[in-house]
């Protein structure tokens, strides 16, 4: 039986943490659209970007229909971006493993080709030396290596500790008497509705399902 | 003019109502006598101990002459005492205080300074968003595109806090301007002492110099801003940003930070207009790369720094907005946000639905004459009628707190 977290901080109400949660992962989801405007300067996309950005936009959108309602919350939907989110960040940490390796193996390219502009620019000390100890001002390589990661892991802890407070918080809305749902009424309503609805309100009842599972 | 302001912000306001006036006094004693009353919290203690110990930190370390600094120092005194210049210098506060230590920060010496990172940003971009983002959107250049990244990055970020204020002063609820000096100020504070504490190289850098290791004799860069100035004909940003007070102060993005902030404050009080402020965040975030001024990571971190305070000052210091008020004259009691009745996990449906809740009066007004004075009890018992069903889920022992606490505050 997992614990999950009966506040944000261990000081503010679990909704204000959604609320924060969804907010931060919304600004950082926006990547995807900047990586496809990047098409339009004719930058090629590789199947691993493509992938990472277009998740990113389904993100975005579930994300920000999630925290319209964030004091009105509607369990389907809630349920729905729950599901999404575990997702996310599973995808989040194999994306982080895959992309790693990529910058390392750019970073080593960079350092090594003589054509680089690491090499063309030559050192800029040379251009701006004024007697100072300057190679102490500069971060070793070992401090770029740390921070790198020390900023990569931090950014991962905390998207694990969100993913646990919106899963906190729907496992109580499950628990709630006031947010019960009766899937029959909702298709009930679905007769007359577009495809695209259709579509979503499946979705959102099969993570309904899921999480009824998983989590009431 | 005057008749066209009174018909668009006072046509509404209430008969009698001194909720929105503005203090005129210029006695001293008024702000000491408020002072000797005021009862300092725990927060208060944090807030004025962190701005007092930046501000003496300043006046320390500054290299202006002692006599010039203790001058300026007793300049803000005098407005911080006289209640009309005080509603608004002494709210400022966290914003006076970032001036203060932005300006500073050239001066600091380098062998005090932390080492400068090269690397650290561009590969947190690739790792997190899975490219050099700002590389990539600042890969195509042309005229037409310089001049629409301009217009956020070099020409709204410079007037749109002051024209939000004014805005925010005009049409928001009374109060909301010291929140948003609040956040606006502690968010560039915060930024300038993350900016000083972790120096990291902008794109520009890279372009300039690859990953070569960086020191703080060199000079900064306008980035793409160079193109403006050759185009217009102007040194305004190559002599700006060639001697930026933080020339390695890439992370967090304060354009980004500020065009956040911006954005959320308009979209609480207005916020049929939000797709707009989302929209203007994102040509300042695409300027921002564009012009090789900021990672997408800076960025993020300048947002999310903005997202966070605000959120707080939300929580714990904004007034509500009224939906379809659009001006500070027309409200009648100021509301607060509850992180009580706002939790949906608190609700029950055992509560009574509808019932009379009464209203939460701030009692903390612009006016330091308005402590001892009654509020016009007419309109706040019709308004609160009207607002119940707000609040329906309250519990009856919830109420009974409010209209003691209530009572209690009217008594003050």
């Amino acid at each position: 039986m997992v614990h999950f977290p009966k506040s944000f901080l261990g000081a503010f109400p679990l909704y204000i943490g959604v609320e924060i949660a969804l907010g931060i992962t919304i600004f950082n989801k926006c990547s995807g659209f900047y990586g496809i405007l990047g098409l339009i300067t004719g930058h090629d996309l590789d199947l691993m970007q493509w992938l990472l950005y277009v998740v990113s936009i389904i993100a975005v959108i579930v994300y920000s229909l999630a925290l319209t309602q964030v004091y009105k919350p509607q369990l389907l939907m809630y349920s729905l971006t729950v599901v999404v989110f575990t997702i996310d960040t599973a995808l989040t940490c194999f994306f982080t493993l895959w992309f790693s390796g990529q910058w390392f193996s750019a970073k080593h390219h960079e350092m090594t080709d003589p054509s680089s502009q690491t090499h063309q620019s030559g050192s800029p000390e040379s251009k701006y030396a004024r007697g100072e100890n300057l190679a102490s001002q500069s971060a070793s390589q070992t401090a770029e290596f740390f921070f790198t990661m020390l900023v990569t892991l931090l950014a991962l802890s905390w998207r694990f500790y969100f993913n646990f407070i919106i899963l906190a918080f729907v496992q109580r809305l499950f628990r709630h008497p006031k947010y019960m749902v009766d899937l029959n009424d909702v298709e009930q309503d679905l007769k007359n509705k577009s495809q695209l609805a259709k579509c979503w309100y499946k979705s959102e009842c099969i993570c309904y399902k899921w999480c009824k599972h998983y989590l009431a | 003019m005057s008749r066209l302001f009174r018909k668009l912000f006072l046509s509404q306001r209430p008969a009698g109502s001194r909720l929105a006036d503005l203090e005129t006094s210029l006695d001293p004693s008024l702000s000491m006598r408020k002072l000797r009353n005021y009862q300092f919290t725990i927060a208060d203690l944090c807030h004025y101990g962190f701005l007092g110990s930046v501000l003496l930190f300043v006046f320390i370390i500054n290299p202006a002459g002692w006599l010039a600094k203790i001058a300026l120092y007793l300049v803000f005194a005098a407005l911080f005492l006289i209640p009309a210049t005080s509603q608004f210098f002494f709210n400022a506060l966290p914003i006076f205080t970032w001036l203060a230590l932005y300006f500073t920060s050239s001066s600091f010496s380098a062998a005090h300074r932390p080492p400068i990172t090269v690397q650290v940003l561009p590969a947190i971009e690739t790792i997190l968003y899975g490219d050099n983002l700002s590389d990539i959107l600042a890969a195509s250049l042309n005229k037409p595109l310089d001049f629409f990244a301009w217009v956020p990055y070099g020409l709204f970020h410079f007037g749109a806090p002051f024209v939000v204020a004014i805005i925010l002063f005009l049409c928001g609820p009374p109060t909301i301007l010291r929140g948003y000096a609040f956040a606006f100020g502690y968010m560039n504070l915060l930024g300038v002492i993350s900016q000083n504490l972790f120096p990291a190289a902008p794109p520009w850098y890279k372009i300039l110099y690859g990953l070569t290791p960086a020191n703080y004799s060199m000079k900064g860069s306008p980035g793409g801003l160079r193109r403006i100035d050759e185009y217009l004909g102007i040194n305004l940003y190559s002599d700006g940003f060639s001697n930026s007070a933080v020339i390695f102060g890439a992370l967090p993005s304060l354009h980004s930070g500020c065009a956040t902030m911006e954005a959320l404050f308009f979209s609480y009080v207005f916020p049929k207009l939000t797709p707009l402020f989302i929209f203007y965040v994102c040509w300042l975030w695409w300027s921002t790369m564009y012009l090789t001024h900021h990672y997408f990571v800076d960025l993020m971190a300048g947002s999310v720094l903005s997202y966070a305070i605000f959120q707080y000052t939300k929580y714990y210091h904004l007034p509500l907005p009224e939906t379809s008020v659009y001006s500070r004259w027309t409200y009648v009691e100021i509301k607060k946000f509850s992180l009580w009745f706002a939790d949906p996990l608190n609700a029950d449906d055992s509560d009574v639905e509808n019932i009379f809740v009464p209203t939460i009066l701030e009692n903390d007004f612009e006016m330091n004459s308005m402590e001892d004075s009654e509020p016009p009890s007419i309109f706040d018992n019709n308004r609160s009628v009207s607002r119940s069903s707000a609040t329906s889920n309250t519990s009856l022992e919830a109420q009974d707190e409010l209209v003691t606490s209530s009572r209690t505050n009217k008594k003050e």
